[in-house]
């Protein structure tokens, strides 16, 4: 008995996938079988309305930074991000801009210069729909756990690397949605927006996406 | 009679040429160093709405300066959804650029970002001169090998409100600070004469 709690505690300590939160590698078989799923069901997501809680944690802070809003999809592109606290502040992606209302001063950013800014746009939008399968693009590894699938796509690009060292997607294991996006920047700090009442399909009508 | 126009026009630009302390009265300096307590507390987060204006590029999101260690200070500026624009560390007066956006990665950019952030959480500055007058008090500090002077408004209750950077000659740079929270300050405008750069805080809290 000594003996096995010895090695449960060894196996603890030596690696953290397998930690508390029963983490584990999916095998390629599962794997692919997964991707299959998720891609079927990203296809028949045709709108996305849900709230987000949002946790920004930099390792330096006391305290991490979060905020809440409303998001909306609409498929192929249109995507808006809506903070409500602790600003008020929202987004719209649309035809490689992007449209700011920052609490009533409006702007327009055209991303068509900027490479770095518009893949990572690209990709908000694809990992919301949790169609990132893209294996030119990332290195990209499976796990789960008993609620779970973790999948975590690592960008080859240097440039975006800089910038976000690994997104990491969770999706429900029933539902296949995607539940959490997590940005992690390097190996402490991130960026988490977990999602809440998501209400997949709904209509949702295009005067939304007007910022 | 023209040449007398032209000495008088002269003399009015001479004596108005830095308007920082007019009205008011030059006194002996009555404290060694100013004290500005914004951003010295190391338990606390500060984290402010941000809009930062530079040349015709608006960035908007939010920064967090944060004390973490007896002269240093983090600074980073994010957008809303939590990537970096900049992160910065300043360590007596030391400048470490830990990541920048290369749209901002342009020496002019970085220094002016430099004197700005240092002078605004500096903690401990050393007066050289003092004005006043009825309701204020002025603490004028030399910068930069004497080439920057750098005034530091203070009210009668000793409350800090403006600070304003300039050359012997003209002012360059003021920050304006607002809405004052128990030791916080809740409102910052940063505005340069002579760059294009505004800065606009709004504290958020934590």
């Amino acid at each position: 008995m000594t003996r096995n709690i010895f090695f449960f505690f060894i196996f603890l300590f030596v690696n953290p996938y397998f930690g508390f939160s029963q983490q584990e590698r999916m095998s390629n078989k599962e794997a692919d079988q997964v991707r299959a799923k998720i891609i079927e069901r990203s296809k028949s997501t045709n709108t996305i309305v849900s709230d987000f809680v949002q946790t920004k944690h930099l390792d330096f802070l006391s305290n991490d930074i979060k905020s809440t809003g409303k998001l909306f999809f609409k498929s192929p592109d249109l995507i808006k991000w809506e903070y409500k606290t602790p600003f008020n502040y929202s987004v719209v992606f649309k035809n490689d801009k992007l449209f700011i209302n920052d609490d009533g001063d409006k702007s327009k950013i055209d991303l068509g210069s900027n490479k770095t800014f518009k893949s990572l746009n690209s990709l908000i939008i694809k990992s919301v729909k949790g169609d990132m399968f893209d294996d030119k693009q990332f290195a990209i590894q499976f796990f789960l756990n008993s609620d779970n699938y973790i999948i975590q796509f690592t960008p080859k690009d240097a440039a975006l690397q800089s910038f976000i060292h690994d997104f990491i997607l969770l999706f429900d294991r029933q539902t296949l949605e995607v539940v959490e996006i997590k940005m992690m920047e390097n190996t402490e700090d991130y960026t988490k927006i977990r999602f809440i009442g998501q209400k997949i399909n709904k209509e949702v009508d295009d005067s939304v996406f007007s910022n | 009679m023209i040449r007398f126009f032209q000495i008088s026009i002269l003399l009015l630009f001479v004596s108005c040429s830095l308007p920082t302390t007019k009205g008011y009265l030059e006194r002996s300096v009555s404290k060694k160093n100013i004290e500005n307590n914004y951003f010295s507390n190391e338990k606390t987060d500060y984290i402010y709405k941000a809009k930062i204006e530079i040349y015709n590029k608006k960035f908007s999101g939010l920064l967090i300066i944060k004390k973490t260690g007896v002269d240093q200070h983090r600074i980073v500026f994010t957008t809303e959804f939590g990537n970096k624009i900049f992160d910065f560390v300043i360590t007596n007066g030391v400048f470490k650029v830990n990541y920048v956006l290369d749209e901002l990665n342009k020496k002019i950019i970085l220094k002016t970002l430099q004197d700005d952030f240092y002078i605004l959480v500096k903690q401990l500055s050393k007066v050289d001169n003092q004005f006043d007058s009825a309701k204020e008090i002025v603490y004028q500090t030399k910068y930069n090998k004497n080439y920057d002077l750098y005034y530091f408004f203070l009210k009668e209750n000793n409350q800090l409100f403006k600070i304003v950077k300039s050359s012997k000659q003209k002012e360059k740079v003021t920050f304006d600070l607002y809405d004052f929270n128990n030791d916080i300050c809740t409102k910052i405008d940063i505005i340069h004469q002579n760059f294009k750069l505004k800065i606009h805080l709004n504290y958020i809290g934590n």
